[in-house]
């Protein structure tokens, strides 16, 4: 049977039945509109998760001693040779910074509180927070800056103020118990009142000169892309032979996990919501089909194929999934576009870092998405209107004319 | 035989109606020549319609031969039964049966574009046909616009418009007025006369078998007289 023929009935078929065509354009674009929508919010919740991990000092790839996962210290520091950033030539990196991250106990007058003591040089820094950092005060001038920087929250918890000094406490190089007194540069105020409680920040030659080590504890890279990871792994496992270079899904195995099930989400709630709406798409295209049973017997009569009358079933079925998915989608961009730069949910903040996600949530369409959900759509729309159209065929046509 | 453009040897068909079985046709032989207009006449029931079904491959006969055109219906596939309608054999219906999206012109091409016929021809063709038939001026209604002898009449541009071996009607005049059954057959006459269109209906109406011929006439299954105009 002609193509052009096929399109032409097929087209003026769904014509003749508007209302309930309509009607199911309509609750196909609601479900499509659903599953992008409830889509951007999954995908820009793990976006948001991916860039908070790699901004908060962990970096696409990070290189450790092996044994600091399990006891972090300077004791699991290790020196870089000079010049090994030269290995990376070949990987688009952004930046890369070295710091030395010890625990560490830090006293005010009034209180006391653990902490990750952050030695940094503040030039490398822009790969991190550290780089966009909102300070109240002063931030860090430079690798020799003797001053600290500490999170608004634990200013709070420790009662102190920028200006004021406070002790910390470490254990060196040498096993001992190291302590010195440090004046606060400023306080620093971010989305995550986790961040501001854990993380302190000097100078790396002040944390050196503390722990009497010129050992850094890790070296963390930011790439121009993630799918470079593979590349940037393997040109650094070649630099840092007996060292551990992990990327950051291995370092947060956690939130690795929640972006790909974000990823599956997709599907996920496309099979919930399409599938769903499929039982009911076949039910409407069988009542269709068997209302025009002696139409298609008719058609049979006269010389058409069983497959063609099969085909002229799929077609109108595909042409409605497509006209709803393409509504749903458009919809879907109606709705994304007043939020695509962003939800300001700092009112929700405290589920918000439980979640892993800032304070700001931008949700993601991505084309990629609409194009699956297109595809998958269409092959819903043919395999919910083969039952039908095989039910309609396996009338003989004289049975068919006889209704 | 060569000239013959059905034969029937020994067609049987029995319905199961409730698990009763119904002999609709019993050991029927029938020829048909071409050229020649017959009417298969007879009560309901007596088999005339089945006949006329299994002759245009729309049933399949339990017991017995049919060959229509030389080819052989009873040993053919779904499809290719399908393929036979559309080469061999023009349908005009009880129901007019047009295609309610379509409109007379695009009715009438259906069945060449399923052939194949390419456009230019097509329309060349099917406007020629209506034209001859008097609805040239209604080529571009849909069926819910035109009354049911207009209808019948582009049924049957339909089904003659491919030029087809065999044209068989069923119960043409079922739904049509004294008037308008008159203008058919006087164009079944035409067509068999002037273009040689083996015709073959299946009737119960006096007016449509005056018509034909010859006439068949069938009572239980069987062929009870057979003889011409």
């Amino acid at each position: 049977m002609p193509l052009k023929l096929l399109l032409q009935l097929s087209w003026r078929n769904l014509w003749r039945h508007r209302r309930r065509n309509g009607i199911l354009v309509l609750a196909i674009a609601l479900a499509v509109t659903g599953v992008m929508l409830m889509n951007t919010l999954m995908r820009g919740m793990a976006a948001g998760m991916r860039e908070a991990v790699i901004d908060n000092l962990t970096g696409h790839v990070k290189v450790i001693h092996p044994g600091y996962m399990a006891d972090p210290g300077i004791g699991r520091g290790f020196e870089p040779q000079e010049g090994w950033e030269q290995a990376l030539a070949d990987v688009p990196v952004a930046g890369w910074a070295q710091r030395v991250r010890v625990p560490a106990v830090i006293m005010s007058e009034r209180e006391t509180r653990g902490v990750q003591l952050v030695g940094v040089d503040p030039a490398q820094e822009a790969i991190s927070f550290l780089g966009s950092l909102s300070v109240e005060g002063e931030a860090l001038s430079g690798a020799e800056d003797r001053r600290i920087v500490i999170g608004a929250t634990l200013a709070e918890q420790l009662e102190t103020s920028v200006g004021r000094r406070l002790v910390i406490m470490t254990q060196g190089a040498d096993g001992l118990n190291r302590e010195a007194g440090y004046r606060i540069a400023g306080t620093y105020d971010t989305d995550s009142n986790a961040l501001e409680r854990v993380f302190v920040f000097t100078g790396a030659q002040t944390v050196a000169r503390l722990l009497d080590s010129p050992a850094v504890t890790e070296v963390s890279l930011r790439l121009e892309s993630g799918d470079d990871i593979p590349l940037a792994l393997a040109e650094l496992n070649a630099v840092f032979e007996d060292l551990d270079v992990k990327a950051w899904q291995d370092l947060e195995p956690q939130v690795a996990s929640m972006v790909l099930v974000a990823d599956f989400s997709l599907y996920i709630m496309y099979f919930v919501i399409m599938g769903a709406l499929v039982f009911g798409l076949v039910n409407a295209l069988a009542t269709a089909v068997m209302e025009r049973v002696r139409e298609l017997g008719m058609l049979r009569a006269l010389g058409m194929r069983p497959r063609s009358v099969v085909a002229q079933v799929v077609v109108e079925s595909t042409l409605v999934m497509t006209a709803g998915v393409v509504a749903g989608l458009a919809l879907a961009i109606g709705c994304f576009v007043p939020f695509a730069d962003g939800i300001d949910l700092s009112a929700f903040s405290e589920t918000m870092e439980l979640m892993g996600v800032r304070n700001t949530f931008t949700p993601r369409l991505e084309v990629a998405d609409m194009v699956t959900v297109f595809l998958l759509s269409l092959v819903l729309g043919v395999l919910a209107s083969l039952y039908p159209a095989r039910r309609a065929v396996k009338v003989t046509p004289l049975d068919a004319m006889r209704r | 035989m060569a000239d013959h453009v059905v034969e029937c040897t020994s067609v049987s068909r029995t319905y199961q109606d409730d698990a009763v079985p119904v002999h609709a046709l019993r050991g029927v032989d029938f020829t048909l020549k071409a050229g020649e207009f017959v009417s298969l006449a007879g009560p309901s029931g007596s088999g005339k319609s089945t006949l006329l079904h299994v002759i245009g491959g729309l049933d399949r006969p339990d017991e017995g031969a049919v060959a229509v055109g030389g080819e052989d219906v009873t040993a053919l596939g779904d499809s290719e039964l399908a393929d036979l309608r559309l080469r061999k054999i023009g349908f005009v219906f009880q129901a007019y049966n047009l295609i309610p999206v379509l409109s007379a012109r695009e009715n009438v091409e259906f069945i060449m574009q399923l052939q194949g016929v390419d456009a230019a021809e097509r329309g060349e063709r099917a406007l020629g046909t209506l034209d001859s038939l008097g609805m040239r001026d209604l080529a571009d209604r849909r069926p819910g616009e035109m009354s049911g002898g207009q209808q019948q009449r582009v049924a049957i541009a339909r089904a003659i418009v491919t030029n087809p071996v065999l044209l068989l009607a069923d119960e043409p005049s079922a739904n049509l007025d004294t008037g308008t059954t008159g203008e058919l057959l006087e164009l079944l006459k035409r067509l068999n006369k002037e273009r040689g269109v083996t015709i073959l209906t299946a009737t119960h109406d006096p007016m449509v078998m005056g018509y034909a011929t010859r006439q068949v006439h069938l009572r239980d299954g069987e062929i009870v007289a057979n003889k011409a105009a």
